[in-house]
C-alpha cells in the first residue's frame, strides 16, 4: 500500500517530469527508493497503526451485528434493518433520545456562559498570586473522575447532613433529596458539569483574552473607558471567535451527554429522567443481552453524531477559521 | 495602574469581582474539605456532623487505617497503580513513535494515516462492538482489556505531531547528513527536544487511565482485578456496604462496621483522589501551558 502511495506522491515532490513518458519500471524503482528511505518510520509507527486498526476499525466491522440475528450457534443470520425498525417503534428509545437532547440543551444554555464569565472576572484580578491561587482551586475538579464527583455530590446533596440542605435549613427551608427528585436530577447533571469543568474551560477563554492586543486597552483608556466599557468593547469582541468555535463544536457533540456522568449520578428513582442513549445501549446490550438492538441504537447515535461533528467542523472552520482538528 | 487613580466605585467593583471568584473557590473546595474533615474525625462523633464544616470533630486516623488495611482496597490500589503505569508507558511510547513518523512531511501515505486517525475521532461505533472485539481477542477479564483501552489516544497523538513539527528542519537535516538513521535521530535528538511535550502527554495518559472506570467495570468480572475507581463505585454509588466492611464484620456488627459508613465513604473518595492531588502541581504546570498554547480540548 505504501509503495503505491509513494509512486503517486514522489513525482509531485521530486524533480521528476510529470510526463506520461515515465515508464512503469521507473515508477516502481522510485517507489522502492522511497521505501528504502522511509521503512524505518513505518517500523516505528507499526504498533500505533496496529492499535488503531484492531481497537478502532475492528469494532466498526463488529458493528454489523446491528443487521444480524445473533444465534448461540454461529453463524448469525442477516436480517437487514429489522432491529432499526424495532428501535424506531420503541417509545423507550424516543424517550431516551429526547432525554439526551434535553440534557445537552440544558448544559449548552446554562454551562457555556459560566466559563466565559469566570475568564472575564479572572482577567480583572491584578495580584498574580491571588489569581494563581484562584486558578489552582477551580481547575482541580476537571481532573477528578465521575465516580469521585458523584461520591462528593451524593454527600453534599444528602437530605440529612449534606452542605446544601444544611444551608437551606439555615434559611428555614424544608430538606430536599435532590438525588432522588425527578424534578431536580437534570439540574444536578447541569450543576455538577459546571462544578467540574467551568473553571477549567475558562482557561480557553483566558488564553484568548491574553492574546488581545494591549494597545486596544490603552487606546480605550485614553478615550476614558471604564472597566465595563473596556470589557464590552475590547475584551468581548476579542474573544467572540473563541466563543463561536466552542459553541459550534459543542453543538457538534450534542448527542454525547456524558455516559460516565449519568451512570454514576443515576438511580432507580430518577432513571427515566436522565436515561440517555449511551446508558440505554449499555443497559439493553450488556445487562439484558440484546446485543443487536443495542448496537443498532449505538450505530444510530454514532452516524448522527458523526454527521453533526463533521458539519460543525466545517461551519466552524468557515466562520472562525478553527475546527475540531 | 496606580492605586491612587482608582475611584471608590472602582474599588467596590474590584471587591465584588474578587469576592465572586473567592465564592467560586469555596464552592469548589469546600465539599472536598468537608469529606476530609469527616474522614479524620473520631468515628463516634461523625453522626450529626454538618456538611458545612471543614474542621474534624476530634481527630483520628482510624477510618484511614481501616481502609488501608482492607484487602479489597489494597487490591484496588495495586490494580490501579499497575494498570495506570503500564498503560501510560505503552501510551507514551506508542504515541511518540507514531507521532514522529506522522510529523515528517515527506512520509509516503501520511495523508491516508491522518485520515485513519481522524475517522476514529469522529466515528465511534459504541460499546457493544468494542465489547465483542475484546471478547474475540480473549481479553475479557484480563488486565489488557483495560490497559489497551485508548492506549494510543488520537487527540494526544495530534498534539505530539504538532509539537514534533515545530522542531527546526535544519536540526533534523544536519543529523541526517551526519549519517544518523531515523531511530537515532528520534532517540538522540527528537525525544530530548520534546521533553515538555512528552511530560504533558504522560500526565494526560496518567490522569485518563487513573480515572477510567467504565471499561474496568464492564470487562473485569474478577473483583481481584478491579481498580480503585470500581471499588469506590461499588461502595459509594451502589452503596454496597459489605464490600468494604466485610461480610463477617457486617453480620456481627464488629470492627469496621461499627465505624460510621459516612466516614468510610468520605475516606474512600479521598483515597482515590490522593494520586491526582500528588501530581496536581505538575498538572498545573504542564496542562495549563499545553492548553494555553492552543490545543483545544484535553
Amino acid at each position: 500500500m505504501t509503495n503505491r502511495d509513494e509512486a503517486v506522491i514522489s513525482p509531485k515532490f521530486g524533480n521528476v517530469p510529470k510526463s506520461s513518458a515515465r515508464s512503469r519500471t521507473g515508477r516502481v524503482a522510485l517507489a522502492a527508493d522511497g521505501w528504502r528511505r522511509w521503512w524505518p518510520y513505518y517500523v516505528m509507527m507499526a504498533p500505533g497503526i496496529l492499535f488503531f486498526l484492531v481497537f478502532h476499525y475492528l469494532p466498526i466491522w463488529e458493528a454489523r451485528i446491528a443487521f444480524e440475528q445473533v444465534r448461540i450457534v454461529p453463524p448469525n443470520i442477516w436480517v437487514g434493518i429489522k432491529h432499526f425498525q424495532v428501535l424506531f417503534s420503541s417509545p423507550v428509545f424516543w424517550q431516551v433520545l429526547a432525554n439526551t437532547l434535553i440534557i445537552s440543551a440544558m448544559k449548552m444554555v446554562f454551562f457555556l456562559p459560566v466559563p466565559i464569565i469566570v475568564a472575564l472576572l479572572l482577567n480583572e484580578v491584578r495580584g498574580g498570586s491571588l489569581r494563581k491561587f484562584i486558578q489552582s482551586a477551580i481547575y482541580l475538579p476537571h481532573f477528578l473522575s465521575w465516580v469521585v464527583i458523584a461520591g462528593i455530590f451524593i454527600a453534599a446533596l444528602s437530605p440529612t447532613d449534606g452542605a446544601v440542605n444544611n444551608l437551606m435549613g439555615m434559611a428555614g427551608m424544608a430538606p430536599r433529596s435532590f438525588m432522588t427528585d425527578t424534578g431536580a436530577i437534570r439540574w444536578v447533571l447541569v450543576f455538577t458539569e459546571i462544578w467540574r469543568s467551568a473553571g477549567w474551560d475558562s482557561l480557553l477563554y483566558l488564553a484568548a483574552i491574553i492574546a488581545i492586543d494591549q494597545q486596544l486597552y490603552d487606546a480605550a483608556e485614553i478615550d476614558g473607558a471604564n472597566r465595563w466599557q473596556k470589557i464590552r468593547h475590547v475584551t468581548l469582541p476579542g474573544i467572540v471567535p473563541t466563543i463561536a468555535t466552542l459553541f459550534i463544536l459543542n453543538a457538534g457533540m450534542f448527542l454525547n451527554a456524558d455516559l460516565n456522568q449519568v451512570i454514576n449520578l443515576s438511580n432507580d428513582v430518577v432513571r427515566s429522567k436522565i436515561d440517555i442513549v449511551d446508558t440505554y445501549v449499555y443497559r439493553i446490550g450488556l445487562q439484558t443481552g440484546e446485543y443487536s438492538l443495542a448496537t443498532a441504537a449505538g450505530l444510530f447515535k454514532a452516524v448522527l453524531g458523526t454527521m453533526m461533528i463533521v458539519i460543525a467542523h466545517f461551519v466552524s472552520k468557515r466562520l472562525t477559521g478553527k475546527g475540531v482538528w | 495602574m496606580a492605586l491612587s487613580r482608582k475611584t471608590p466605585i472602582e474599588r467596590i467593583e474590584y471587591a465584588i469581582i474578587v469576592s465572586t471568584l473567592l465564592l467560586l473557590v469555596v464552592v469548589t473546595v469546600q465539599p472536598i474539605l468537608n469529606l476530609l474533615a469527616v474522614s479524620l474525625s473520631e468515628p463516634a462523633k461523625v453522626p450529626g456532623m454538618s456538611g458545612l464544616t471543614i474542621i474534624p470533630r476530634g481527630f483520628s486516623f482510624e477510618v484511614w487505617s481501616v481502609l488501608l488495611q482492607h484487602p479489597n482496597v489494597q487490591r484496588g490500589i495495586f490494580n490501579s497503580i499497575f494498570i495506570t503505569a503500564v498503560s501510560t508507558v505503552i501510551g507514551v511510547v506508542g504515541t511518540a513513535l507514531m507521532a514522529w513518523g506522522l510529523s515528517r512531511p515527506g512520509l509516503p501515505g501520511r495523508k491516508a494515516l491522518f485520515i485513519l486517525v481522524l475517522v476514529t475521532i469522529v466515528f465511534e461505533p459504541g460499546i457493544i462492538p468494542d465489547y465483542f472485539v475484546n471478547k474475540r481477542l480473549g481479553l475479557l477479564d484480563s488486565y489488557w482489556s483495560v490497559i489497551l483501552f485508548k492506549a494510543v489516544n488520537a487527540w494526544y497523538l495530534i498534539i505530539l505531531i504538532r509539537f514534533f513539527e515545530e522542531i527546526p528542519k535544519e536540526l533534523l537535516e544536519a543529523a541526517e547528513l551526519d549519517g544518523a538513521n531515523p531511530f537515532q535521530v528520534f532517540w538522540h535528538l527528537v525525544l530530548p527536544l520534546a521533553k515538555p511535550a512528552l511530560a504533558t502527554i504522560s500526565l494526560f495518559y496518567l490522569v485518563f487511565h487513573w480515572n477510567e472506570f467504565f471499561r474496568a467495570m464492564i470487562y473485569l468480572n474478577d473483583q481481584g482485578k478491579w481498580p480503585l475507581q470500581v471499588v469506590l463505585r461499588q461502595f459509594v454509588i451502589d452503596g454496597d456496604k459489605v464490600a468494604i466492611v466485610g461480610a463477617n464484620s457486617a453480620s456481627n456488627n464488629t470492627g469496621a462496621s461499627q465505624i460510621d459508613l459516612r466516614s468510610l465513604k468520605a475516606g474512600m473518595i479521598l483515597l482515590t483522589i490522593v494520586p491526582i492531588l500528588a501530581i496536581y502541581p505538575l498538572i498545573l504546570k504542564f496542562f495549563t501551558k499545553g492548553t494555553m498554547s492552543g490545543a483545544l480540548k484535553g
